[in-house]
Parts: C-alpha cells; sequence; structure tokens
C-alpha cells in the first residue's frame, strides 16, 4: 500500500506527520483527514475550545502535497446552511 | 533466577519455584500475537519486558485497546478464570521477551497451588480497575489527556524514558485517526512533557504528565499496588 503523510496546518505553522501512514489511495487518504476533522470538531464541542487548525495537507511518498482537506469539509451541510443564514 | 515481572516477583519463593519448573524463554517480538479471537489459547506468558495490548474487536481487522500487560503482570487472563478463549486479539505492540508456560501445565498448576490462583486472581482484580478506568477516560477525557495516560501506563511498565511506538499503532491504541495522534502529541510536546521523534516518544516531565491526564491515571495503579506489590 502507498504511504501518505497528513500534515496540519494550523493557520500559522505545519504540524508535520512524520512517520506517514500506508493508505490504499487517496481517497483513504482524505476519508482519514475527514474522520479526523469530524473527531476534533466533536471534541471542541465537548469541551467548548476553539479549534486552531485549518486544513489536513496529503501528502505523496515523496513528501509533496497532492492534496488538501479543510476542516470546514467536515462540518454536516445543515449546519453550514444554518451558519450562513440560508 | 531473579524475575523482572512484578506478578512473578510478588509470589513466594516456593511459588515461584512450582512455576519456574514450567517456564520457558520466549522472545516477544512487535507484532506476535499472543492470543487469537475466539481460539483456544495456547499458554500464558509472563512478560519480562515489552508491552501487549489487549483489543477488543469491531469487525475482522477494526478495534481499540481496552487494556494493556507487560512485566506488571500476565497474557492469558481468561486460563485464570477457566475460560478457553476470549473475543479479545492480544498482541505485543512493543517488543520484549517473556516466559511462556503451556496452558494445560498452567491450569494444573493453578489446581494445585491456591497461593498461586490467589494472587493471580488478585492481578485480575487490578487488571479489571485498569480496565474500567479506560473505559472512564474514554468516555470523558480529551485525545489529549488520554494519550498522557496511555504514555504514563507505558512508562511504568518500563525502565528507561524512550518509548518505541509509531503513531499508527497511538491511534489503534487511543481508537483515534492518525492526524489526531499527531496533533495530541504535538500539544504535549508544545507544554513540555514528551519529546516526540520518528517512533520515539521521550517522556520528560512525569510528574507534569501525571497531572495532566487527571483522574484516568492514578487510582488503577494504586489498587494494584494495594493487591500485588510495587509497580514500577
Amino acid at each position: 500500500m502507498p504511504c501518505f503523510f497528513l500534515h496540519i496546518d494550523d493557520g500559522t505553522q505545519r504540524i508535520e506527520d512524520e512517520e506517514g501512514s500506508e493508505l490504499r489511495d487517496l481517497a483513504a487518504a482524505r476519508e482519514e483527514a475527514l474522520g479526523a476533522a469530524r473527531q476534533l470538531w466533536a471534541a471542541a464541542m465537548l469541551t467548548g475550545r476553539d479549534i486552531g487548525l485549518h486544513a489536513f495537507l496529503i501528502a505523496n511518498e515523496k513528501d509533496e502535497v497532492i492534496a488538501s482537506v479543510k476542516m470546514d469539509d467536515a462540518l454536516p451541510e445543515a449546519l453550514v446552511r444554518r451558519l450562513k443564514g440560508l | 533466577m531473579g524475575f523482572n515481572n512484578r506478578l512473578l516477583r510478588a509470589l513466594s519463593t516456593a511459588d515461584q519455584d512450582v512455576l519456574r519448573a514450567h517456564l520457558r524463554w520466549s522472545e516477544l517480538e512487535r507484532g506476535t500475537v499472543l492470543v487469537s479471537p475466539d481460539e483456544p489459547i495456547s499458554h500464558v506468558w509472563f512478560p519480562e519486558s515489552g508491552l501487549s495490548s489487549i483489543i477488543a474487536m469491531s469487525g475482522s481487522d477494526q478495534g481499540i485497546e481496552v487494556g494493556l500487560a507487560g512485566r506488571d503482570g500476565l497474557v492469558g487472563m481468561p486460563l485464570v478464570l477457566d475460560a478457553d478463549r476470549t473475543p479479545h486479539r492480544i498482541f505485543m505492540q512493543i517488543g520484549g521477551a517473556g516466559y511462556s508456560i503451556d496452558a494445560d501445565n498452567f491450569r494444573q498448576v493453578l489446581d494445585d497451588h491456591a497461593s498461586i490462583r490467589k494472587m493471580l486472581l488478585r492481578y485480575v482484580q487490578a487488571y479489571s480497575t485498569q480496565a474500567t478506568y479506560t473505559a472512564l477516560s474514554n468516555a470523558i477525557h480529551t485525545v489529549e489527556e488520554r494519550l498522557a495516560r496511555w504514555l504514563l501506563m507505558s512508562h511504568d511498565r518500563q525502565d528507561d524514558d524512550e518509548i518505541s511506538l509509531t503513531h499508527d499503532f497511538l491511534a489503534l491504541m487511543l481508537g483515534v485517526r492518525r492526524p489526531s495522534v499527531t496533533i495530541a502529541l504535538h500539544s504535549l510536546e508544545g507544554l513540555g512533557f514528551i519529546k516526540a521523534t520518528r517512533g520515539l516518544i521521550i517522556v520528560r516531565k512525569r510528574n507534569e504528565l501525571e497531572e495532566f491526564a487527571g483522574a484516568g491515571y492514578g487510582v488503577p495503579e494504586a489498587e494494584y499496588e494495594r493487591l500485588i506489590g510495587q509497580l514500577r
């Protein structure tokens, strides 16, 4: 299986994923990032803490960023609509 | 021959000799599966070093750690409780070595030696307490707090400050996605409690880590020491 690095962009700096993970393909890497974003939102809701995170940067085996997943991508659509006042 | 395994150490010399006659030295490499779900347990292991992880399975390839055992205890607990198998999977998450005893011999020793059986039952009670606090921690603590707890429990079961573990394993231990581990390690590192490098976590400020872990850490450890003896 290919190795993907899931770095984290917290708005000011990059938190490095030094080890990488073996994941089936890019779709699986995206799903991993989305799952993490959901967990982080859930924790933020429960603790009332702000999330200082912006996005996940998905890098390939050569550590070249090939995709990104925004924290906001993990929010339920109904919540996004409500926040936008739609 | 002295034992490093705290549970074996807690036995009387006479009881240690009874067991010693059946024990065989085994290298326990990282990833070694000691117990497979729903299959008869062939041996009981008393780790001298390394760490085993007890995993509750969700489907065939997913699961979450529900307990850990290293030099504090034994692997193959169902045999102490007159059960021959478990739905759990148990494997070495940190490589080490230890002693094993064949399941039939183990049963015979328990039948013949009440003092050994009682000590091992006390370990089962201590382990159960650990598992209940894992449940507590999973329900009410943040990933950072749970990671702190896990690192302390791992640190308790080894001599040095370097914990050799990949983020993939930590994600399994904590039941979270990989990036959540990266972030939690980054937070604890930012507080100066640990230093995390590739495949290695170094415990720098143990007391602060204990304070940070809160209610998840301490009670099971005190219970172990009350029931059996020195843990660290």
